[in-house]
């Protein structure tokens, strides 16, 4: 036995085996034990409770849903969702008109709470957590079947009571409706007209992340340059965008007066030259939470005035004296900060 | 609402960018406002106010108080200081000599630290244990003290902390007033600032740089010296890896192994260069865990940590030679070695009950040696090795005596003085070397020794502190297991990979 043992390869190949068996257990979202956790979690309760979301935005949008669209979804097959919109029929969710499902109060009351914690969720994480905007529609889609509604009012209190998240779209209140952004596809913008952009679809995930990677953020203003088949070129905070027609469909906008909007204008901080001065214009929208706190803290507040001091030898990060303090700040973050030219 | 109100010409620039306010649809009755339609107008205000309400409002008070102070506060003769920290800037972070500079000075600061400590360590321990350890002994024998009475309290308790104290008290109070006088200087911060790129990119903070090079002084000040990160996902993946910096306590063991064991591969006349090589390989080697583990935990466990940056640039000021000294001695090597010593004091008793309760005829560690025995041959170690790591947890400095002692004990090798449960003395090489030959070592055993100490659990004082600084067992328990994981495979990995290649 402890020959067998001390053979090196044969303990070799044993450690081997035993390390890909833990990985293939318990690798994180790819592990049998988180597959087996989420299928214990994939309840009946959550397969209902995605489909009155999915019930609710048809609504919204003026959709008819079907069984398909349904199934779709939810990734399930047709014959499970007849049965399980059956169900949900008996527990007084759904009626059934002429072949459509529809809401009752009780059932559009359930969808408005999932909504509210998605959302609640999603903004807890934009402004509480260091999690990347690509991860926070994903965790939200798992906590939105698990918060209460007492958790509910206790985290929307906490948040300061949040009317929007983070993606735009209104959080709605304990009891009451929901408002619709009321924003239009930025495709359908006329040129020069400026918009602020009020929602960012964040589904399906990937079109979402190549929306995030274009720094675009609620409450930016946006101004078409031209829109064609295959182009949408546009212009914030200063920069020219390019997006398929496609992609730029998800961004939504509202229309804004011409007098309304004051040039933001002004570049980025990272644009400064050594030794260069600039006043703040302004702090990006996409910076949120603890971080713009810590800027604000900093004083980095429009009217200061900055000056680029010295950059690391290793080329990042830069240091900026602002009010009589030399800060350095990472160029992913002085990315947030606009000076002017 | 005060706050909207009191920020003048900044509230009409904030509802400008917003849709106009509709006041049209006022409730259809004409009488006072009843409770219902205040409510109603303040739900659909609180809509109408937009995404950026809170950030705007703000905003709006810190810049309130910054224009008060502006206008209340003046700043003169500042100029002149400026100029010059400036132009010291400029040569401390330039691209030519800001890293030369930097390895230059950390190695001045080692090489005064070792070669300085030597002779307070010797001092040290010819007080402690050459005469005081002797006194005591007569001391209990003309008190009539039992055998075992003398034996736990003299032998294992006041020799294991003696022990601590003399290789432990001279390179810290020598180490932490030279660092903190670099950071009471304000250099220490452009240090950060010129290495931050790099530890960005393994997900930590530039002053992590800092803990580090505390770590190597000692892990449980280093730990304490993350206190200088804000960000908290970089404060705890500080906390988490500071132990991959070779402290204190781990340098002797290293040196002596290298020295009995690699040194004499080559010619004498390379020994001593080519043990410092593999002492050096085996310090970088944790800086490279640093990063690796730092890169891990980032994108694993702490993805969700808060992450904030920011990193000041303090004006340079001369040193202040006598608060630094006192602070230096007292908040951190005071600390450290006071927190050694009541961890070593059970330990050197644990150390000696094992080597002194016999169970039919045995003593007890030989039980638990021969338990070990095959686990360690298994990561290419030993018995001996595992249980001097498990009963030394509290200092890593007595590591080395508590193997010498049991392998003494173990095999009944001569030439060491003391005797069961008594922490080995000697200083001659020759008989240390003589001892592992007894105990069976070969090139594998040294170094797969050298491995496992820098991959290992933190000592019980380094662990205890991270709980204090984190406040969460959770992370504490994490530091202690995560090296020792990494440690047993690098360990059964090596031992595998040279036998298959030996046979």
């Amino acid at each position: 036995m402890i020959d067998l043992i001390f053979n090196p390869l044969l303990a070799l190949v044993l450690a081997i085996v035993t390390g890909l068996v833990l990985a293939v257990l318990f690798w994180p979202q790819r592990g049998l034990l988180a597959r087996l956790r989420r299928a214990r979690r994939m309840s009946d309760r959550v397969y209902s409770e995605d489909a009155l979301k999915h019930i609710h935005k048809a609504e919204v949008k003026g959709r008819r849903p079907t069984l398909h669209s349904i199934s779709g979804a939810l990734q399930i097959d047709p014959n499970e969702t007849a049965a399980l919109l059956g169900r949900m029929t008996d527990a007084g969710l759904l009626v059934d008109d002429a072949g459509t499902p529809r809401l009752t109060p009780a059932g559009r009351d359930a969808a408005l709470h999932v909504i509210r914690a998605h959302r609640l969720w999603e903004r807890y994480l934009a402004e509480e957590t260091g999690y990347d905007e690509a991860a926070w529609h994903g965790q939200a889609e798992e906590r939105e079947h698990e918060l209460t509604p007492a958790e509910l009012d206790a985290l929307a209190a906490r948040l300061g009571h949040p009317t929007y998240d983070p993606h735009g779209d209104p959080i709605p209140p304990p009891d009451g409706a929901l408002e619709p952004h009321g924003g239009l596809p930025l495709t359908s913008l006329p040129p020069d007209q400026p918009g602020r952009i009020v929602h960012l679809e964040d589904e399906p995930e990937l079109v979402y992340a190549q929306l995030v990677a274009e720094g675009l953020s609620p409450g930016q203003i946006v101004r078409n340059a031209t829109v064609s088949a295959d182009r949408v070129h546009f212009w914030t905070n200063g920069d020219e965008h390019v997006l398929a027609p496609i992609l730029a469909a998800n961004v939504f906008v509202q229309p804004l007066p011409e007098e309304a909007v004051e040039p933001v204008g002004g570049r980025p901080l990272t644009r400064l030259k050594m030794g260069e001065s600039a006043r703040v214009v302004a702090l990006a929208p996409g910076l949120r939470g603890q971080e713009r706190r810590r800027f604000l803290d900093l004083g980095l507040l429009p009217g200061t005035e900055v000056t680029a001091e010295m950059r690391s030898p290793s080329g990042d990060p830069t240091a900026y004296r602002i009010r009589g303090a030399t800060i350095a700040l990472r160029a992913d973050q002085a990315k947030y900060i606009r000076v002017t030219e | 609402m005060s706050a909207l109100t009191t920020s003048d010409g900044r509230l009409a620039s904030f509802q400008q960018g917003q849709p106009p306010i509709d006041k049209s649809p006022q409730p259809a009755t004409g009488g006072p406002p009843t409770a219902e339609t205040i409510l109603a107008t303040a739900a659909r205000l609180r809509r109408e106010v937009g995404l950026t309400f809170h950030e705007q409002l703000m905003e709006d008070i810190y810049a309130d108080a910054a224009r008060l102070a502006d206008r209340a506060v003046t700043r003169p003769g500042e100029a002149e200081r400026f100029d010059l920290d400036r132009s010291i800037d400029r040569i401390v972070t330039s691209r030519v000599w800001g890293f030369p500079m930097m390895i230059l000075l950390f190695a001045l600061v080692f090489w005064i630290t070792i070669i300085g400590a030597n002779y307070p360590s010797q001092w040290l321990s010819n007080i402690l244990i050459g005469t005081i350890y002797p006194w005591l002994n007569n001391m209990a024998d003309a008190l009539g003290f039992p055998w075992w009475l003398s034996g736990l309290l003299i032998d294992g308790i006041y020799l294991a902390t003696a022990w601590v104290v003399s290789v432990m008290l001279p390179p810290m109070a020598i180490f932490f007033p030279l660092f903190t006088l670099l950071e009471d200087f304000g250099y220490l911060p452009r240090v950060a600032f010129n290495l931050d790129n790099i530890f960005r990119r393994s997900g930590a903070h530039g002053r992590q740089a800092l803990s580090m090079m505390m770590g190597f002084g000692c892990n449980a000040a280093g730990v304490v010296a993350t206190r200088v990160i804000d960000s908290p996902r970089e404060r705890l993946i500080a906390m988490l890896t500071n132990n991959f910096a070779l402290c204190n306590g781990r340098w002797p063991t290293q040196i002596l192994i290298a020295t009995l064991f690699i040194g004499t591969l080559v010619p004498a006349w390379l020994g001593g260069l080519v043990s410092a090589a593999a002492v050096v390989g085996i310090a970088v080697l944790g800086v490279a865990f640093t990063f690796g583990v730092s890169w891990f935990l980032s994108r694993t466990m702490l993805r969700g940590e808060v992450s904030t940056f920011s990193l000041e640039l303090p004006p340079y000021r001369p040193p202040r030679i006598r608060q630094t000294l006192a602070t230096s001695i007292v908040d951190r090597t005071i600390y450290v070695l006071w927190r050694a010593v009541v961890f070593a004091a059970p330990a050197g008793a644990v150390i000696w009950l094992i080597a002194n309760i016999t169970i039919a005829g045995q003593p007890l560690a030989v039980y638990l040696v021969n338990f070990l025995n095959p686990i360690g041959l298994l990561i290419g170690l030993n018995g001996v090795i595992l249980l001097a790591y498990v009963v030394a947890i509290p200092a890593n400095e007595i590591v080395i005596p508590t193997i010498l002692m049991l392998t003494v004990l173990m095999t009944g090798a001569s030439g060491v003085d003391g005797g069961a449960g008594v922490l080995a003395q000697t200083e001659s090489h020759q008989t240390i070397a003589s001892v592992f030959q007894a105990g069976g070592w070969t090139l594998l055993t040294a170094v797969n020794l050298m491995l496992f100490s820098l991959l290992h659990n933190p000592c019980s004082t380094t662990i205890y502190t991270i709980y204090k600084e984190s406040g969460s067992k959770k992370w504490a328990t994490v530091a202690a297991l995560l090296p020792l994981a990494i440690g047993l495979v690098v360990t059964f990995t090596v031992a595998q990979v040279w036998r298959l290649i030996a046979y």
